[in-house]
């Protein structure tokens, strides 16, 4: 699904942020990635969220080079992939149920078609009483739950977190977890980057860890 | 605002993407209505101006003066006769009439008193000549069997009195046209300046669409949508206005200024009566500011959404 060949990147005339990685990520599977505060975490979730190209190297994703993509291409690509982020980053003038169905809203499906669905998730993760308000009324785990949510209504082949537990309690942290390893279990390939060792050595799932720019997978 | 969001396109989302209520987009709309006003006052004033002076110059095109220097009384009476019958006979005339020496007194008493007697100067005396269609009448013979008859006569047709007119409003009409052209220029300007800062309020936005897949046309549709709404309210709102001033504008002229100063101002303006016409272009105008405040949006959204990153 995911290929990197020698890929590096650097912001502007700075320093390389990462440097010359080369991995493979298979479909279906689950990824944690690791590393020290500024070893590039959020660099590399930028690259394979296509917000961003390498400066070195190819990248392949679900088959195609995305060097060789243009602007389009690459949004058009992206509807592939769901990203949940620390801040959450929903919407604050619209509903839960309104932020969760934005990405078939954006589809240009009908509110028929997407209904059902939207309220079926929201269920699955604990929002159902909670559909109608915004998320200033939220609690930090429900809006998470929330941003989740909004990452998996449109069924994505990847699903990419970037601190997703970063601003929850440890309890509901480890709740959050086990939500995305149902969502791995459903077929959703995961990469889950977080610095919280001791939550991750919970789970047995490889890691890929940056060091130095550098990147090490473990199984 | 309300009533009017009602008349507008219902968006194509079951909810709206971009915020309705912001206080860049209040500010839009502000700008836009009054954008809009001075316009639509600005077309509205060269209309009348315009107006009043094609009619004038049609009326004065209608009219001539024989002018008969004084003489005798006696012989003044029949140059008088004689001028009014060869303007008569004169194809195309409809209606020669005297200026009698209590018409001309009340032309000039504003200047010269209620108490003046004209009878004490040695002034011209005048023919009216008023013509029926102007097509069929000809200048040169009349000039020609009127030296003949009264070789005292002299024909004025006020043609430079009317270059001087046409000039004048031809000056208003420019003068105007600039200034309709400067304030759409304006307009424009700082449409460009609120729609940037009303997009770098809602980047958020447009970055969380862009993380969920949307195409930088969907998000450019989005806010276009929302920029045309709001340019059309204020469009709405400031096209209303003008109308509301040219209403308070002939009322204060038939109401409230004295009966000398009301002629006078109608006199340039009008009636402040836009009929019509006038008010046709008052629609053209808000429809046109509606599209500049449209076109102008959907540059800059496109142009920012080409600077950032996907």
């Amino acid at each position: 699904m995911i290929k990197f060949k020698n890929v590096g990147l650097h912001y502007g005339a700075g320093p390389e942020i990462l440097k010359n990685l080369n991995f493979n990520i298979d479909p279906g599977s689950f990824h944690f990635l690791t590393g020290p505060s500024g070893s590039g975490k959020t660099s590399l979730l930028r690259l394979l969220l296509l917000s961003m190209r390498p400066t070195s190297g190819e990248m392949e994703m679900f088959g195609k080079n995305t060097n060789r993509l243009d602007k389009s291409a690459l949004m058009q690509m992206r509807q592939h992939i769901g990203i949940v982020f620390q801040e959450f980053r929903l919407l604050e003038h619209l509903t839960t149920f309104q932020n969760v169905a934005l990405p078939l809203v954006v589809r240009g499906e009908p509110e028929s078609a997407y209904k059902s669905n939207v309220e079926e998730l929201l269920d699955w993760v604990g929002l159902g009483h909670q559909m109608h308000v915004r998320p200033e009324l939220l609690s930090g785990g429900e809006k998470q739950r929330a941003a989740i949510a909004r990452a998996v209504i449109a069924k994505p082949d990847l699903l990419l977190a970037d601190e997703p537990t970063g601003n929850v309690d440890p309890e509901l942290s480890e709740r959050l977890l086990h939500l995305f390893v149902e969502l791995n279990r459903m077929g959703t390939t995961i990469i889950l980057a977080s610095h919280e060792l001791h939550l991750l050595n919970k789970f047995k799932f490889p890691r890929l860890q940056l060091k130095d720019g550098g990147i090490n997978v473990s199984h | 605002m309300s009533l009017i969001s009602q008349l507008l396109p219902k968006p194509k989302t079951p909810f709206p993407i971009v915020p309705r209520q912001s206080i860049a987009g209040r500010t839009l709309a502000l700008l836009v209505a009054i954008m809009t006003f001075l316009s639509c006052v600005t077309f509205g004033a060269v209309y009348l101006v315009q107006n009043s002076t094609l009619a004038w110059s049609s009326e004065v095109g209608r009219e001539l003066t024989i002018q008969l220097q004084p003489v005798e009384d006696e012989q003044m009476l029949s140059n008088i006769r004689t001028a009014i019958s060869l303007a008569e006979q004169t194809p195309g005339v409809s209606r020669a009439f005297e200026l009698t020496v209590s018409d001309s007194e009340k032309l000039l008493s504003p200047w010269l008193g209620e108490q003046f007697d004209i009878s004490a100067f040695h002034l011209p005396r005048l023919v009216i000549v008023q013509l029926g269609d102007p097509s069929l009448f000809d200048l040169e013979a009349l000039t020609a069997k009127l030296t003949d008859a009264v070789p005292e006569a002299t024909i004025d047709t006020h043609e430079l009195w009317q270059q001087q007119l046409n000039a004048m409003a031809g000056t208003v009409v420019l003068s105007g046209t600039l200034a309709l052209i400067l304030i759409l220029t304006a307009t424009v300007l700082a449409i460009v300046f609120a729609t940037g800062g009303a997009m770098a309020t809602n980047r958020e936005i447009v970055d969380v669409l862009h993380f969920i897949g949307a195409s930088d046309t969907y998000i450019a549709g989005a806010f276009q949508e929302r920029f045309l709404a709001i340019g059309l309210q204020g469009g709405l709102v400031g096209g209303a206005c003008s109308i509301v001033f040219f209403f308070v504008a002939s009322t204060i002229t038939n109401a409230i200024l004295p009966d000398q100063s009301a002629t006078q101002v109608e006199l340039l303006f009008g009636q402040f009566t836009l009929g019509w016409l006038g008010l046709l272009g008052l629609i053209l105008t808000v429809v046109t500011i509606a599209i500049l405040t449209a076109i102008t949006s959907r540059v800059t959204v496109h142009r920012f959404l080409a600077q950032i990153a996907p």
